[in-house]
């Protein structure tokens, strides 16, 4: 395999776009990337496109086809790939291997999605529909019901308080305040969500023990990547960051067949993978982007990729080890809890953050001196995970 | 009583539910077809207060339920504070309406 | 004006006992002060209003332009029996609700406008103003209805509010209602609010209504952010 670089990053600001078309957005996001890469008028080969669920919340498929002839990139190869939330990693995953195989010399890798063309419970309806149909979805499971199921244990198990996870929602919000592409952009008090005794108007459960500030938004938007080889970066004249490790792993599509059921498995299996690949361990990370679409899940994955061990990742938060300016900031982005979660566009905003971190152009939200970013996109509850490391080259 | 069907593994004994083509833990293609036992014990539970769109209530309480012989299933719980660890009776029951159809699954009160 | 024609054309009023103001914390840590206003302030309240008239999003122009003509219906003694409250963040105006009682019993909700959002301002207006209807009122239901599918989120999925025959004095819509049983049932979930108000709040909200500028207005509705293609 060769090397995969990261000539270009943009994206778009995510929010409701209730006047953008969802190729629209993606056209835009690719093109920022393009440009970011400086192509000019260089053909790209192939199109990955990142997106769960377009035909649900769009009435549109084929996305990936008509985003090519949007941007004109014809005859470029084009696929729509879908993985849930992790579609948008699975693209850059696939985007990552035509490159590194020789397959492909320049690809572009989109991820979009937009959610709010449809009212929030039937996005919830729409997102669901992940779930396994007769064992979950029947009853009206949510993915954020999947998530209070494992928070509820986790918190049992681990001594993870409401504090702490309201602690991950200021700190994201926080960062999300530096992020002029974040969707949420206020700053939240403890008093606020969680101390007053009427925070629970402010903050109403969505699935006890989660709450309003626990979950991510629900985003309209699009990210995008330039993938090329080593030589071609050089010629276009732009700083090497490069991916240095992929991982993926699966689990059970249910919660209640994991043994244990607070072991994120494919976390920790996907992170090993792209450690291992990178020839790096999790202690070599400076920036870590991670999939935070509910409070308890940063905490979670910050153990299980194996930052810290299982217990302490709390621990850490509360030590302020994961703020921008801490041992290893977490989500300077805002997270996906602050920048918002088109889903299928997620995977690919981390990719974005991460090479603006380790260029130096993350601006206000710059973590310093980072040239080894971590991101993890979490598919289903769990049960599809992406790990990537990235690295800037000297 | 409860209408699921759960497979145990004729080669390791893996109790599976919902239907897997090969065993999770020994990829073996036998099972045995077996019914949950009619007692339980609550794993753990969430309250829903943002249910999907169709459902005309708010709180209810979904959990993942180990019955005696082994199962683990999620359902409907039907208890007023539930606890992890209470002791459930399953029962079968509409549990939502897709279209104007009523679709069954597990419930589970009180033991 | 010709004060005998002027009092056939005044609907008669009845007597409404005041609403006490209550301050909110919200998720920010902010204060939000909710209050009752008189008519003499719809001249500062609509300054407010205007800008919305031509936002398509989330039928603020259609809530704008029915919201104006009640305010000015009221200020001008051409509507019956309505009633105003405001939510202010350190005398900034963030909100305006107003309804309408029908009869001792039942009243009418009008319209909510939120001029901050992302901070549930609509959503503690709203439930401000069922608190006032139902509770020192004492009207038996409040008929509801919702011009945005985020209004009719909130209101009807929030409350489980009961449907009704007939037309919603809004454009005849299909009324919905906030009966006395699901508010309280629903109160300690949904109405949040403290009182007194500390003085040192509560005299910064009375002493001006501040209105923010309307390129803040329509930047803070419609968000930071324009679209992308033309």
């Amino acid at each position: 395999m060769r090397p995969v670089v990261v000539a270009g990053a943009g994206m778009i600001p995510f929010e409701r776009r209730d006047e953008d078309s969802l190729v629209g957005m993606m056209a835009v996001a690719g093109l920022n990337a393009m440009d970011d890469a400086g192509l000019g008028d260089r053909a790209v080969d192939a199109v990955y496109v990142g997106n769960m669920a377009s035909g649900l919340f769009n009435h549109q498929v084929s996305v990936a086809s008509a985003l090519v002839d949007r941007l004109s990139l014809m005859p470029a190869a084009a696929d729509r790939i879908e993985n849930g939330p992790a579609s948008g990693g699975s693209a850059i995953k696939n985007g990552f291997l035509a490159v590194a195989s020789g397959y492909a010399d320049i690809v572009l890798v989109v991820g979009g999605e937009k959610m709010r063309e449809v009212i929030g419970p039937k996005a919830t309806d729409i997102v669901a529909a992940m779930t396994h149909p007769s064992a979950e979805y029947i009853y009206g499971v949510t993915l954020p019901a999947l998530a209070g199921l494992f928070t509820r244990l986790y918190m049992e198990k681990y001594g993870v308080t409401r504090e702490h996870l309201t602690m991950v929602a200021i700190k994201n919000q926080e960062n999300g305040l530096l992020n002029p592409y974040a969707h949420i952009r206020m700053k939240i008090t403890m008093e606020g969500v969680l101390t007053h005794p009427q925070a629970h108007i402010n903050s109403p459960i969505v699935a006890d023990p989660l709450h309003l500030y626990d979950c991510c938004p629900v985003s309209d938007g699009a990210a995008a990547v330039l993938l090329t080889t080593e030589e071609i970066a050089k010629e276009l004249n732009k700083p090497i960051v490069t991916i240095d490790g992929v991982g993926q792993a699966t689990d059970t599509h249910t919660l209640q067949e994991r043994s244990d059921p607070t072991d994120l498995k494919a976390v920790t299996v996907a992170s090993e993978r792209a450690f291992s690949m990178a020839g790096l361990k999790p202690k070599d990370v400076d920036v870590a982007e991670l999939h935070d679409a509910f409070t308890i899940l940063e905490i979670a994955e910050s153990e299980h990729a194996g930052f810290f061990p299982k217990g302490e990742g709390a621990k850490a938060l509360e030590a302020g080890e994961t703020r921008i300016g801490g041992k290893l900031p977490i989500n300077p982005s805002g997270g996906l809890k602050a920048r918002g979660h088109p889903v299928g566009a997620t995977g690919v905003a981390q990719a974005v953050e991460l090479v603006w971190q380790l260029r130096g152009e993350a601006g206000d939200r710059q973590v310093k001196k980072a040239t080894t970013g971590f991101s993890l996109n979490f598919g289903g509850f769990g049960n599809n995970v992406l790990a990537f490391v990235l690295r800037r080259k000297s | 009583m409860s209408n699921i069907t759960a497979y145990k593994c004729k080669s390791c004994g893996l109790v599976m539910y919902p239907h897997h083509f090969r065993c999770l833990q020994c990829h073996k293609r036998e099972f045995e077809e077996i019914t949950p036992s009619e007692k339980g014990k609550l794993l753990t539970f969430t309250i829903v207060e943002q249910l999907p769109w169709g459902f005309d209530e708010r709180g209810r309480v979904l959990g993942v339920v180990e019955f005696d012989n082994g199962v683990k299933a999620l359902g409907v719980i039907l208890a007023e504070s539930p606890k992890i660890g209470m002791k459930l009776k399953a029962g079968w029951d509409s549990v939502r309406m897709i279209g104007d159809q009523k679709v069954y699954g597990l419930t589970f009160e009180p033991a | 004006m010709d004060i005998e024609v002027e009092a056939y054309l005044r609907p008669p009023e009845m007597y409404m006992p005041p609403y006490p103001a209550k301050v909110i914390t919200l998720a920010t840590g902010g204060k939000l002060v909710i209050r009752q206003v008189t008519r003499d302030v719809v001249p500062t309240l609509l300054q407010a209003v205007k800008p919305t008239l031509e936002v398509e999003r989330d039928y603020y122009d259609i809530v704008g332009a029915r919201l104006y003509a009640e305010l000015l219906g009221w200020y001008r003694y051409r509507v019956r029996d309505e009633f105003c409250l405001v939510g202010q963040i350190e005398g900034l105006l963030v909100g305006i609700v107003n309804t309408r009682s029908f009869s001792p019993e039942v009243d009418i909700s009008l319209h909510t406008l939120a001029i901050e959002r992302g901070l549930r301002i609509g959503a503690h207006l709203f439930a401000a103003k069922m608190e006032y209807s139902i509770e020192y009122l004492g009207r038996k239901e409040v008929l509801i209805t919702a011009e945005s599918p985020i209004g009719f989120r909130r209101w009807m999925i929030e409350y489980g509010l009961e449907k009704r025959d007939g037309q919603h004095e809004l454009g005849g819509a299909t009324p919905f209602a906030l009966t006395r049983d699901l508010y309280f049932r629903n109160k300690d979930r949904l109405v949040a609010g403290e009182r007194p108000v500390p003085a040192d709040l509560m005299e910064v909200a009375e002493r001006e209504i501040i209105i923010a500028s309307e390129d803040d207005i329509l930047e803070k509705i419609l968000g930071a952010k324009r679209r992308l293609v033309q």
